[in-house]
């Protein structure tokens, strides 16, 4: 029985001053999750129709007490979009944390990688040209050609990871070829457009989430709930790759393996939110910055955040898309940036230290 | 306001009509000058012979000009009519089949795929555009082009502002194809016809006009709903029809798109959509099948489905059966007034229980165009 050495006091600080960041950093997670709680509280209460705070939450509580009209408004137009822009929002913004980390660059996210753009091209082709990529899906196949579109793209980035001797640098300039080769082919689809079809397409790009269904949701839950559990259970390889590739495969990591597994991941969860609801820039590059700054880049703080802003800066536009002009749909892609911004550039002012090295 | 800008634009029709038709005597022999609707001079050495259309639609405008064959002088097109109103063309189709075949199919003019070199092939005189593509056709340079090629462009319109520029572009269609006459006669089947409404409408108190919905292509997107008109087109037909246009209390645009929950807030005393054989270039539309070859049950499902969308079911309008659907095209076209004959009737049962749009049509029919009327134009909802 050896005696054991009291802890140095240098060490207990340590010790100390982990735990705190680690509660820290989960009350953090816990405050977004109230703020985004709030969020949606005031998403399902705002609308064109005038429902108390009080009675719309009696209806959601008990469906049964709620008028026809309630019913409608409450369950199937509000509800469903303020939960979609949780859930889309959560989407993006761990696609774009993963993405970021996994390329090592600041601007990968599923806009700038050109996976937008391919499933906006998969659209147009259904919208344009009426083709649908798999047949027999019915009025689904708009969405069905983006996620089609969206997949293949990222099996394209995927097989040029196998390739010999590629940076995490070339896949991001293949990214971007894919962004501009899909918005010049869209281009020429457009430049051939009838007006109705002009304006559903632009509608399209422009993201929406007038379109939500309960269904819709559900897919949308479901695909996260296949893969942030994988994301979360990787944390420690991922943060061990932020250190760099080197480290991370001297900590054991098959970077290799971990890249594509994650990409795998990242491609249905972008593919499915932008086949719902549209291209909707922003959400993926700057939510995961946000967190970023606040947290840091320890996954097990990181990737929850970067979830959570994804979904509390989709909230907060469906919310202003609502307040514009009452009784008039804009398409949130327009607003994300707009709303965005503002708040993403007092981050990066009020910070001291750089957070992308 | 809106029955002065009316009155304006019926007076100023009359007064140009009266212009233009002084000098039609010699216009064969000397070059024909006249403004377009975008304002702009054009001058033509003589009658042009070998004309394109910018929308395939224009022909609406010049079939009932033309007693003999209407597409002798029309060179090209865009397939605009084949795609989305087939049962028209099919009707064009069966009494000129040679011309029908014959078309060119020149595309999108403001498009890459317009070949400008074909149209100089083609020897054309002059391409008729749409005038709410004026800025698409600078901004493209294509007037600049064709004009640099001595081909003369002419702007007319029957959309963005149907009601107020249908007169004088038919009066332009007249004097390009020699037939000032006719369009004459057109002119003045219009004012009678649309007159008909605005006469009554005129005595309607503002309290008394109900607040209307209108879907624009209802049932084009599946999965989303709604698409409406500012005051223009179809919102407009709507004001002319003694109705209150609720997208117009929203925003001044041609497109609006209206958030669902807005409606059922609004309470809409009438919702109608607007609908045309789509199915055939879109096989997947829930919207109605208006037209030559409307076929009432089908439509009448289609019209039931449209109803029994989620937040449409429980609409007063949709409860007490004032929900409808009428042909799409009249919104690009100088037979607007039969639609707005339609809504008047929907609108103010008891104002215009005599009044007949079915009649009206079939009179434009027989009086103005190669075939007989048939099909169906719009259908209201049974309970």
């Amino acid at each position: 029985m050896s005696e054991i050495t009291p802890p140095s006091s240098e060490a207990l600080l340590l010790v100390r001053g982990y735990k705190r960041r680690s509660m820290q950093r989960v009350a953090l997670v816990l405050l977004a999750f109230a703020v985004l709680a709030v969020l949606v509280i005031v998403d399902v209460t705002t609308g064109p129709a005038n429902l108390s705070i009080w009675r719309t939450a009696e209806v959601i509580f008990d469906r049964s007490i709620a008028t026809p009209k309630e019913d409608v408004i409450i369950w199937q137009l509000r509800l469903p979009v303020a939960i979609m822009a949780v859930a889309v929002g959560a989407m993006l913004g761990v696609a774009g944390a993963e993405m970021q980390t996994i390329l090592n660059n600041p601007l990968a996210d599923p806009f700038t990688l050109g996976l937008s753009s391919a499933a906006g091209f998969g659209a147009a082709l259904a919208i344009v040209l009426g083709w649908s990529v798999i047949p027999g899906v019915g009025g689904l196949f708009v969405s069905v050609n983006a996620f089609v579109f969206a997949m293949l793209t990222s099996g394209a980035l995927f097989l040029f990871t196998r390739l010999r001797g590629v940076s995490p640098e070339a896949m991001i300039l293949v990214g971007i070829a894919m962004l501009f080769t899909f918005n010049a082919l869209l281009a020429f689809l457009q430049y051939g457009a009838s007006e109705i079809q002009l304006a559903q397409l632009i509608f399209w790009q422009l993201g929406s989430l007038a379109r939500a269904t309960w269904a819709k949701v559900g897919g949308c839950f479901l695909v996260l709930a296949l893969i942030l559990p994988w994301f979360m259970y990787r944390s420690w390889a991922l943060t061990a790759l932020r250190m760099g590739e080197d480290k991370a495969a001297a900590l054991g990591v098959n970077v290799s393996l971990l890249r594509i597994g994650v990409l795998a991941g990242v491609s249905l969860l972008s593919a499915v939110a932008v086949s719902f609801v549209g291209a909707i820039a922003f959400v993926g590059l700057v939510g995961p910055h946000i967190a970023r700054m606040i947290v840091g880049e320890d996954q097990r703080g990181f990737l929850p955040l970067s979830a959570l802003c994804g979904a509390l800066i989709l909230s907060g536009t469906s919310i202003a898309s609502k307040a514009i002009s009452p009784g008039i749909v804009y398409p949130i892609g327009m607003i994300t940036s707009l709303i965005g911004i503002p708040f993403f550039i007092l981050l990066i002012l009020g910070q001291r230290k750089r957070h992308w090295q | 306001m809106s029955i002065k800008t009316q009155m304006c634009g019926f007076l100023g029709a009359i007064a140009a009509s009266v212009l233009f038709l002084s000098p039609a005597t010699d216009a064969q022999a000397e070059a024909l000058t006249f403004t377009d609707i975008a304002g702009r001079e054009v001058t033509l050495p003589e009658l042009p012979d070998k004309i394109i259309l910018g929308e395939g639609r224009m022909m609406y405008g010049i079939a009932p000009l033309i007693d003999g064959n209407p597409f002798e002088k029309i060179v090209g097109w865009k397939n605009d009519l084949v795609q989305y109103d087939p049962d028209a063309f099919r009707k064009y189709e069966a009494v000129f089949p040679e011309d029908a075949a014959r078309m060119i199919d020149f595309g999108n003019p403001y498009a890459g795929e317009f070949s400008i070199e074909a149209v100089l092939e083609a020897e054309t005189d002059l391409v008729l555009l749409d005038v709410g593509n004026l800025f698409k056709a600078e901004e493209t340079g294509l007037i600049e082009k064709l004009g640099n090629a001595g081909v003369q462009v002419a702007f007319i319109d029957f959309r963005r502002n149907a009601t107020e520029n249908a007169i004088p572009s038919m009066l332009i269609l007249g004097r390009i194809f020699g037939e000032e006459k006719k369009a004459a006669e057109f002119i003045d089947f219009y004012i009678a016809q649309m007159r008909k409404v605005t006469n009554i409408v005129d005595t309607i108190p503002a309290e008394d006009r109900p607040l209307v919905v209108v879907e624009n292509a209802a049932g084009w997107q599946t999965d989303f709903c709604c698409w409406s008109f500012g005051p223009y087109n179809y919102g407009r037909f709507v004001e002319l029809a003694g109705g209150k246009n609720y997208a117009s209390t929203l925003a001044n645009a041609y497109s609006v798109e209206l958030n669902l929950e807005g409606i059922i807030e609004a309470d809409p005393d009438v919702v109608f959509g607007t609908g045309a054989n789509w199915k055939e270039a879109k096989p997947e539309v829930t919207s109605t099948l208006l037209g030559y070859e409307g076929d009432p049950e089908v439509n009448s499902d289609r019209l039931a489905a449209l109803a029994a969308r989620p937040g449409f079911a429980d609409l007063r309008a949709v409860k007490e059966g004032r929900f409808h659907s009428v042909y799409h095209q009249f919104y690009n076209s100088p037979y607007h007034f039969i639609a707005i004959q339609v809504l008047a009737k929907w609108l103010h049962p008891e104002d215009f229980e005599d009044l007949d749009p079915e009649a009206t049509f079939k009179e434009l029919h027989d009086r103005f165009l190669p075939y007989d009327l048939s099909g169906q134009f719009w259908i209201s909802l049974k309970n």
